[in-house]
């Protein structure tokens, strides 16, 4: 482990791999409605992926995880994006929306959380994996050979067959091997997967799982992988990332978020992790909601939840400061910088 | 395909259900005869006949019999396209409408496609572009055109088109020494039918003005209906994930958001075309044109029972044949209405 690992503003990823995307300051705002004014979602994210890394991004329901992975690729329409998206040294914020298009499905692809409602409905998946390709000019028979030969790869039962039938025809697990196998076929480099197995029962998560491991490690493929589950992180990612009301508030090594994490948060998620051997009226869950985008308390959005905040936390927005083995935005840590 | 006997079989039963409505139809029209004031045996006589011949006439026409039998007789009638006589023409009803009628379905046909191909679009780069500078002008425009009194519409745009800046004509179906003989007696078909170019072109200028109207009056709705319904699939989630491949705002469009919102379009366009021919009542009253509009005005006007009520079996029988090509076109564009006719194919 590099315990030395020093920040100086710009974002690195973890120890060993070179850079393959950095968001700097990376800030999205929403319009409320078709008006002028707009609520800031993620306000100032900094992160980098390196190459055929995976990382972890983690946080309750509506912490703005969704929306920084959809404004890495730009996906969405009314967003406001702004700072800076690097992919390969490409700032992204830059490019035009057709140059954009090449990126997405190409560079970096997307698998979300319910497969079913992410599916044309009235398209066969064989026409839908192959669709990738087809917009890169791809033949239409080539496509469709590329296409079953992922849908193969990815263990879909009689693939060949099933070219032709359509998203209601396959199981919650099928469609989500169809869902990345439409990822998978253009051959990214980054893969998002915002909580590819939320939708799914127990069982089917685990095979889903498995096999994004499998061809994320066959392909070298990065992968940010989106999850409020903090149970299925430490299996898969090397590095985890934290978030709370649109910041990242931690992050750094696996094994070193797990076992001495810095922000309360992190310590209050880790804590509500059901454990096998824990009664179940014993669970334990932070107190409080977290607040909504347009109501964020100021200094640390967490502090009214928070058992160990102290008169800063309620006025000063607390720095991304260098800890041992990541980063931690808590005025707690503000002294012990590295 | 083995899709194909299967939609064979589809279509064998919602011909079937056709023909239940049609048999109701048919029956509603039986009663109307019946509960009508006024002698039947009177009005197929003619107002001036005499008692002898009215009576003549009611033995003739079966109607001394019990009135099941007559009922049934009725049936076996319409089932043969037997409506009557008009007491106008002294024609059958059915010679008559086989007159007018394709120039009513040439009107209808162009009116639609002109509604469909303006209002497509239009719905379309609204819904994309929600909120901006052609949304708000096309949604001014429908509620402007919504509002307007069909028979205000006509007449206005007769006078400034026709009167004021004569760019088309504002009446009747061919240029005088332009026509082509009759075959299917629809003007425009006429002519193709003759190779006749310039006649061609003249009927299609002559009917420019009463189908623009026609359209204009049921365009609005269409483009309502798939500028909600197209809202409501760009906001789905698979649009999102189509945009993730790298599709272009066209691409997404056309092959995926449109494809979704088109079914209820297709319903409305359905009902319209049966809505339209009735409007053709007044678009062909204000422009002169020949049709079963028309007929069915002089009908009514002069009283003429049993064209009328041809007419109403014969705009029957259309819409039950459009709405049975509206069933097959969902059914080709959605496959999950497919598996729940038919079962899953795989
Ligand atoms: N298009 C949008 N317009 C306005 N607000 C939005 C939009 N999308 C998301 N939000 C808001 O942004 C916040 C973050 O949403 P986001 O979907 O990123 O959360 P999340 O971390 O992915 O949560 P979940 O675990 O439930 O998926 C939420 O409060 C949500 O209401
Ligand atoms: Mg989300």
């Amino acid at each position: 482990m590099h315990m030395d690992r020093t920040f100086q503003g710009s974002p690195t990823p973890g120890p060993n791999a070179t850079t393959l995307a950095r968001a700097v300051g990376l800030t999205v705002d929403m319009p409320v409605q078709l008006g002028a004014s707009s609520v800031r979602i993620v306000d100032g994210v900094d992160f980098a992926i390196g190459v055929g890394e995976r990382v972890a991004l983690v946080g309750e329901s509506g912490s703005g995880k969704s929306v920084t992975a959809r404004a890495l690729m730009r996906l969405d329409r009314a967003a406001r994006v702004s700072g800076r998206v690097e992919f390969a040294g490409r700032d992204l914020l830059a490019l035009s929306e057709r140059e954009m298009t090449q990126v997405r499905g190409g560079d970096i692809a997307m698998v979300f959380q319910d497969p079913m409602s992410f599916l044309d409905p009235l398209m066969t998946i064989g026409d839908q994996v192959a669709e990738t390709l087809r917009i890169r000019g791809v033949g239409k028979a080539d496509a469709r050979r590329r296409a079953l030969a992922v849908l193969d790869e990815l263990r879909v039962d009689r693939a060949a067959e099933r070219l032709d039938a359509y998203p209601h025809e396959f199981s919650g697990g099928m469609r989500q091997r169809v869902v990345l196998a439409m990822a998978l076929v253009g051959e990214p480099r980054l893969l998002i997967a915002d909580e590819p197995t939320t939708a799914l029962d127990v069982r089917v998560q685990d095979q889903v799982l498995d096999l994004l491991d499998d061809v994320s490690a066959r392909r070298g493929l990065a992968v940010l992988f989106i999850t409020h589950d903090l149970g299925v992180v430490a299996g898969f990612a090397e590095r985890v990332m934290v978030m709370y009301s649109g910041r990242i508030v931690e992050d750094g090594s696996v094994d070193s978020v797990f076992a001495r994490p810095r922000h309360p948060y992190t310590r209050g998620l880790i804590k509500a992790v059901p454990r096998i051997d824990q009664d179940l009226d014993r669970l334990y869950a932070i107190p409080g909601a977290p607040p909504p985008p347009f109501a964020r308390p100021t200094g640390c959005a967490f502090h009214p939840r928070c058992d160990a905040a102290f008169a800063p936390c309620l006025r000063d927005v607390p720095a991304v400061l260098p800890v041992e083995g990541g980063r931690a935005a808590c005025h707690l840590h503000a002294s012990q910088g590295a | 395909m083995p899709a194909l006997k299967v939609y064979a079989w589809f279509l064998l039963k919602r011909l079937g259900l056709t023909v239940l409505t049609l048999w109701g139809l048919a029956t509603l029209v039986f009663l109307m005869i019946k509960l009508m004031p006024g002698d039947e045996a009177q009005m197929a006589a003619g107002a001036d006949a005499s008692a002898a011949q009215v009576e003549a006439m009611r033995i003739r026409l079966g109607l001394d019999a019990p009135l099941v039998a007559q009922y049934l007789r009725f049936l076996l009638r319409v089932a043969q396209g037997d409506f009557g006589t008009s007491i106008v023409t002294l024609q059958p009803v059915m010679s008559d409408l086989g007159k007018v009628l394709p120039s009513t379905l040439e009107l209808v046909v162009v009116a639609m496609l002109i509604n469909l191909s303006v209002a497509i679009p239009a719905g379309i780069v609204a819904a994309y572009r929600q909120g901006g500078a052609f949304d708000s002008l096309c949604r001014a425009a429908a509620v402007t055109l919504g509002g307007m009194p069909a028979f205000w519409l006509a007449l206005v745009l007769q006078f400034l088109l026709g009167r004021v800046w004569r760019v088309v004509p504002i009446s009747g179906q061919v240029s005088f020494g332009m026509g082509s003989p009759v075959v299917t007696g629809a003007p425009s078909l006429d002519a193709l039918l003759a190779f006749n170019g310039a006649g061609f072109l003249n009927a299609l200028w002559h009917l420019a003005l009463p189908a623009a109207v026609l359209a204009a009056l049921f365009s609005t709705q269409v483009f309502r209906t798939l500028r909600a319904s197209l809202l409501g699939v760009l906001r789905s989630d698979f649009v999102m994930a189509v945009r993730a491949k790298g599709a272009s705002a066209r691409r997404m469009l056309t092959d995926h958001a449109l494809p979704n919102s088109l079914n209820p379009v297709l319903t409305l366009a359905g009902t319209q075309a049966g809505a339209m021919i009735g409007s053709a009542v007044l678009v062909e009253t204000v422009f002169a044109r020949k049709g079963i509009g028309a007929y069915m005005f002089n009908a009514v006007a002069q009283k003429d029972t049993f064209a009328v009520l041809g007419s109403v079996m014969f705009i029957g029988t259309v819409v039950c044949l459009v709405n049975l090509a509206v069933d097959v076109m969902q059914l080709v564009l959605d496959p999950r209405i497919r598996s729940a006719q038919f079962g899953s194919q795989h």
